[in-house]
């Protein structure tokens, strides 16, 4: 549960994503009550009875504690037991396990415990994160299937990887499944937080809300424009609008580059983020313009590591000692031919230019980049 | 269809008799460990067609024979009888069980609670048997539940209910709980005027 493999640590991830769903399901009906309990630690512990105050629930979270063993037999049977004794007779039961530890107990035994499930109509869901074993998933799917009436329960697998625990369960049908005002709370979160555009609230801080908006059209509108242009004079190898990059950017993502709107955005898997952050480096960036200009190179490039690199460092090296050309902002795209037809047809630029000489022959220094010669494109700036 | 009871139909209309199932709030029907969900609504009909499972019949999970069939009507009944038609095979219904106006019964409840009344049924597949409640019992009816453990074995691995009749009055009293209740945190004495203060005197409290 300490493990890093599911950012922060598993148990953070875990934690947060209780509480996304908490709030999704409290949200959805104001008739839904959600109780929360923990199932290793000294034993199988309520930690908060089905209630509709989602700040109770919330703040059960705080003591929490990483220790024990799972014990996801007795934990299933107790949660069985404080839904039976739910205040609203009416209201449907319905059981999320999170398991991240190894399951100890045999199938038999769990599909023992499904099929009584059934019986009771309590409908099951089931995380499966954490360790990865071929016995956990046979004997989860095993467990499900047991319980599973007209496709009420659902299990879903969370392989470990960059997204958040939360993020992925978004699209699956433990949030979605029950439809309705629970997805859209939850496509409003994953929007950058609290339902709101940008993250910001238009009420508190109108100003920031308008900036944010603003830039993001300004730079849409940019991108628009140098799309075109790139289109108009691209003999080869164009490398793309916005729209078709976004994966690319996700790609970009990971890579361990070194610049900071990199960073911004690593932790993000949502287009409208990328473009988000985007727009916040451009309105937060006083430094050169070189720096957002590079968000767009990124996206624009290729998803290759050692040329986005190589690509970044010649940025910063153009931005400081290249006087000579007229516009202060450097693109670089990794296609050869495409370079050297942009370059001559730029105005300005002299092929020939001493300044512009020396940086082809450092680039040719790099022997993964013989092929390619990293040209110095003349960006215009709006 | 005639009806085998001992006594001459043409006096009466056994489809009437057996219209309580007008009554019954459909839609908040429900069953534990049925197969097919929502199954259960179909087990409530007219008399005439209680042979005629077309619509579908309510059966349980396999092997696994317990049923409990939750009945709210729309207003108070009384009940005097029940008629249950099974399936073939033994999956017919042997003991029934009945729980009035309790809420949520599952089947670990239905096991430990004292029914109200218990009976052993009979393979009833002609729809023309009935068993009579203790009427003083079941006065105010306003839900019942039906608990059924055991079918008749064999082969059956399942329980298979067809029809569920039910006989008896509605009263058109609703025993609901109060839907609206002010709670006071400071109570207003205005507001409670005793019978001492409003009976002969013209005073009143400020």
């Amino acid at each position: 549960m300490r493990n890093g493999d599911y950012s922060p640590t598993r148990f953070d991830a875990q934690k947060d994503a209780v509480s996304l769903i908490s709030g999704a399901k409290t949200q959805a009906n104001p008739e839904n009550t959600v109780g929360v309990l923990t199932m290793a630690g000294k034993g199988v512990r309520v930690l908060v009875t089905p209630t509709s105050d989602l700040g109770k629930i919330l703040a059960c979270a705080h003591g929490m504690e990483v220790g024990g063993e799972m014990n996801l037999a007795a934990g299933i049977q107790v949660a069985q037991l404080a839904l039976k004794h739910r205040q609203n007779k009416k209201q449907q039961q319905r059981i999320i396990v999170f398991v991240g530890s190894p399951v100890t107990y045999d199938k038999k035994v769990l599909e023992l415990i499904g099929r009584k499930l059934k019986k009771n109509s309590v409908a099951l869901d089931i995380v499966n994160f954490g360790e990865e074993d071929e016995e956990k998933t046979e004997k989860l799917e095993a467990l499900l299937a047991a319980v599973n009436n007209n496709d009420s329960s659902h299990i879903v697998h969370v392989p470990p990887g960059p997204s958040a625990l939360s993020d992925v369960l978004i699209s699956t049908p433990i949030f979605t499944g029950d439809g309705e005002g629970a997805s859209g709370y939850v496509a409003a979160a994953a929007g950058g937080g609290l339902g709101f555009e940008f993250g910001v609230d238009p009420n508190l801080d109108p100003e920031l809300a308008l900036a944010l908006r603003v830039s993001m059209e300004e730079e849409r509108a940019r991108q628009e424009a140098a799309a075109k242009k790139a289109a108009e004079e691209a003999a080869t190898g164009e490398k793309g609008e916005q729209s078709t990059s976004q994966d690319v950017t996700m790609a970009e993502n990971v890579n361990p580059g070194t610049s900071e709107p990199e960073k911004k955005t690593h932790d993000l898997t949502d287009d409208e983020n990328a473009l988000l952050q985007q727009a916040l480096a451009m309105s937060m960036d006083d430094s050169s313009s070189t720096v957002a200009v590079r968000d767009t190179d990124m996206l624009d490039a290729s998803a290759d590591d050692h040329d986005l690199q190589l690509a970044l460092q010649l940025s910063v090296q153009d931005s400081q000692g290249d006087q000579s050309n007229p516009n202060d902002v450097n693109k670089i795209f990794p296609d050869q031919s495409y370079m050297s037809s942009v370059l001559a047809q730029l105005p300005g630029v002299d092929p020939n230019d001493p300044a512009i000489k020396d940086l082809l022959a450092s680039m040719q220094n790099q022997p993964e980049n013989k092929e390619e010669n990293k040209e110095p494109k003349e960006k215009e700036k709006k | 269809m005639s009806c085998l009871h001992d006594h001459s139909c043409e006096e009466h209309d056994c489809s009437t008799d057996w219209s309580l199932y007008k009554h019954i709030d459909l839609s908040k029907v429900s069953a534990l460990n049925e197969a097919v969900s929502g199954s259960v609504k179909s087990v409530f009909k007219d008399w005439e067609q209680r042979l005629n499972s077309s619509e579908g019949y309510l059966e349980s999970n396999e092997d696994d024979p317990e049923l409990i069939v939750f009945i709210p009507f729309t207003s108070d009944v009384k009940l005097k009888s029940i008629s249950i038609v099974g399936g073939a095979d033994g999956t017919s219904p042997a003991k029934m069980r009945a729980f009035i106006n309790r809420e949520g019964i599952d089947f670990s409840d239905a096991q430990n609670m004292q029914a109200v009344q218990e009976w052993d049924l009979a393979e009833n597949l002609q729809g023309v048997l009935e068993y009579q409640t203790r009427y003083s019992r079941f006065q105010s009816v306003g839900n019942i539940t039906l608990h059924f453990p055991v079918n008749f074995g064999g082969d059956a691995s399942t329980t298979q209910i067809h029809y569920i009749g039910l006989k008896g009055e509605a009263t058109q009293l609703k025993r609901d709980v109060v839907a609206t209740i002010v709670y006071e945190i400071t109570p207003n004495p205005s507001d409670h005027k005793t019978r001492a203060e409003t009976g002969g005197s013209l005073s009143h409290v400020e």
